[in-house]
């Protein structure tokens, strides 16, 4: 048996490899994704005291801290047994909005879009922001940045700081709004919104319009029948900050909806013998492996999974890009019929940004944001609580257990990409299988389609803040896993 | 102009990753004047634009694993040698040389000059607030390495 090695040699050296075990006779035998975990978390914490959470966990990941700081808040907030103002509770779902407006639109155009903007074919020199800005137009490229730092300039308002938020406290928040940063957030979430009418218009321009790529989208080997979760709002839409976890079935049926307290009886953690990975599955299917459909525990939480879970998107634009893209997909507008293609996770992510962008010029324009009103000071002490919000790239639970003083004694903590594991290892599987026969050379060109099975993910590895050695030298290793015998070696970017 | 940068970069709760900020401690202990900059971030990629926009010169201070020198090892290079980009499956950001080449095309003036001084670490996976040993001894180095750096660049603009 024959081992290939897809090794992207980062900063982290030896991590995010891409395990292939080949037979002898050409047949992929099996596959999975190692990607490095930070170790300590939970050693860390202890001691602390638990409103510190929401400062520190900002740190352990540079991609996400804003998610990061509202799950580990809410937790706090349930530790303390204390339900924040209506102002707070705005505050926050609004600067989560316009980071989520950010984030969505790095992904696009840097990490997700350049597939298909450039082309999956294209050169790998091309195959990145550059090429869209080179594509697109360059102005594409100042928008992309005005957008990323309209979001910034909104979580400096209301979170404090513009990359690590430091404002929400048990009971509410710490910092006001003016009337004057308020204005500020109103011309910001306009700009935003015309963003998201451009990147529709990106989509369907360079995306939709080309039938090979919907085709691909479409194609069986980027696609998995499995279970889907993600927050939902009372009215059953999508909601990044708060709600109930909702969980379908593969056949679109309802498996699950249940308070983030509770997230213990349903989910669960299997691990495998060769990684330290953690696969959670859903506890009331149970764990069949890296298999797909109605028996399998196994779930996605994607932005494509929020939209299969849920009914729609609270926004107009954003429910019309959601029917458009059920219509396109399932041939029902309605979505009740999930989607299942991989792929088809960039264009999710487009409906959520036109969301997030819609929902912050809503909530900025509420006056309601520059109210005194927004702490609730704690007076008591529950010692226990769950948050959960929707990271950009899947849910995101922090779970923290205290003594009487507030000082964490126990921490968990389920993070976004975490969620995918299972179903991340079987993309690249499939897509695997689909390129990798006998006597046919690995080239680069089926490396990135590989890829490709696993960046709809937006999958966030490396919770360090940076990676100033640049990405992603891939180093495939072909050998024969009995004799050691190196077969094939494929390398770019060295 | 905007005064030179000495732009520390890393992860103050991640073991090794907090060299930077170590780094920057040090230096803003030693005031180094109107001529220098030192900034401390916990950002990368599109962040980097909004740092580097403007300046002439920066210095860059980080802790890297290349796995071919043993920690502690401090290691000189021009920016230049960091290849674009191609492929950006483990970071949600883009690289240095991504950044700088974009922030070139859309107009904004980026520096002509970015060296890079980085410590091999050992680990930046464990999240704690302590450095191992080797990293922790190369702190010293590396602050001598600044203090010429920021000396040679200032006799530099002197000159012209």
């Amino acid at each position: 048996m024959k081992q290939i090695l897809i090794d992207p040699i980062t900063r982290l050296e030896g991590h995010g490899k891409i395990h292939l075990f080949v037979k002898d006779d050409g047949e992929l035998a099996n596959c999975y994704f190692q990607v490095p975990e930070l170790r300590g978390f939970e050693v860390f914490a202890i001691g602390r005291p638990v409103e510190e959470m929401a400062r520190i966990t900002t740190r352990i990941c540079g991609v996400c801290p804003d998610a990061h700081h509202f799950a580990a808040a809410k937790a706090a907030d349930a530790v303390y047994g204390v339900t924040i103002p209506s102002a707070a509770r705005k505050l926050r779902e609004l600067m989560y909005n316009a980071f989520y407006a950010g984030d969505h639109t790095t992904h696009f155009y840097a990490l997700g879009g350049p597939d298909f903007v450039c082309g999956p074919d294209a050169p790998p020199a091309e195959r990145n922001i550059l090429g869209v800005v080179a594509k697109v137009g360059l102005d594409a490229g100042k928008a992309v940045i005005a957008q990323r730092a309209a979001g910034q300039r909104v979580i400096e308002i209301i979170g404090g700081k513009k990359v690590h938020p430091v404002t929400a406290i048990p009971g509410g928040n710490s910092k006001r709004v003016t009337k004057e940063e308020q204005q500020e957030i109103i011309k910001l979430g306009e700009q935003m919104v015309e963003f998201a009418k451009f990147t529709i218009k990106v989509l369907n321009d360079v995306v939709l319009a080309n039938k090979g790529y919907v085709d691909l989208i479409l194609s069986d080997m980027f696609t998995h029948k499995t279970y889907n979760m993600g927050l939902v709002d009372a009215n059953g839409k999508t909601n990044f900050y708060d709600g109930k976890v909702r969980v379908t079935a593969p056949d679109g049926s309802r498996h699950a909806e249940y308070e983030p307290k509770d997230y213990l009886q349903y989910v669960a953690e299997h691990v495998e013998p060769y990684s330290y990975l953690k696969y959670p599955y859903l506890k009331k299917v149970g764990w069949k492996g890296f298999v797909d459909g109605m028996e399998s525990g196994v779930y996605k939480a994607t932005p494509l999974s929020r939209c299969n879970v849920a009914d729609g998107m609270a926004t107009p634009l954003a429910q019309a890009e959601y029917e458009r893209m059920y219509e396109t997909l399932t041939g029902d507008r309605t979505g009740k019929k999930p989607i299942h293609s991989t792929l088809a996770t960039h264009w999710a992510r487009v409906v959520e940004l036109v969301f997030a962008a819609e929902a912050t010029l809503q909530q900025a324009k509420n006056d309601e944001i520059t109210s005194d009103k927004i702490l609730n000071p704690p007076t008591g002490i529950v010692g226990e609580g769950v948050g959960i919000v929707e990271a950009p790239r899947g849910t995101l639970t922090h779970h923290y257990k205290t003594d009487q003083n507030g000082i964490v004694t126990e921490a968990n903590l389920i993070v976004g990409t975490t969620n995918n594991n299972a179903p991340i290892s079987m993309s690249i599987k499939k897509a695997a299988q689909g390129l990798i026969k006998k006597g046919v050379k690995v080239t680069d060109g089926m490396l990135n389609r590989i890829e490709m099975g696993f960046r709809a993910y937006d999958p966030c590895f490396g919770c360090a803040t940076h990676t100033l050695l640049g990405e992603m030298p891939l180093e495939v290793i072909v050998h024969d896993a009995e004799s050691g015998e190196v077969v094939q070696v494929v390398r770019r970017n060295f | 102009m905007k005064p030179l940068l000495v732009l520390c970069l890393g992860n103050d709760i991640l073991t090794d990753d907090a060299f930077g900020s170590v780094v920057a401690k040090r230096l803003s202990r030693n005031n180094s004047g109107a001529f220098v900059e030192v900034i401390f971030a916990a950002t990368a990629g599109f962040g980097l634009l909004d740092l580097l926009k403007d300046r002439e010169a920066v210095l860059i201070i980080d802790a890297i694993i290349t796995g071919k020198a043993k920690p502690g090892t401090v290691h000189f290079f021009p920016a230049g040698i960091l290849t674009p980009s191609y492929n950006l499956i483990n970071s949600h950001q883009i690289n240095l040389p991504t950044a700088l080449e974009l922030g070139k095309q859309l107009g904004m003036a980026m520096p002509s000059d970015i060296q890079v001084v980085a410590v091999e670490a050992q680990d930046v996976e464990t999240i704690g607030e302590q450095m191992t040993p080797p990293v922790k001894k190369a702190v010293e180095t590396v602050l001598t390495a600044v203090k010429s750096w920021i000396d040679s660049k200032i006799t530099e603009r002197l000159q012209t």
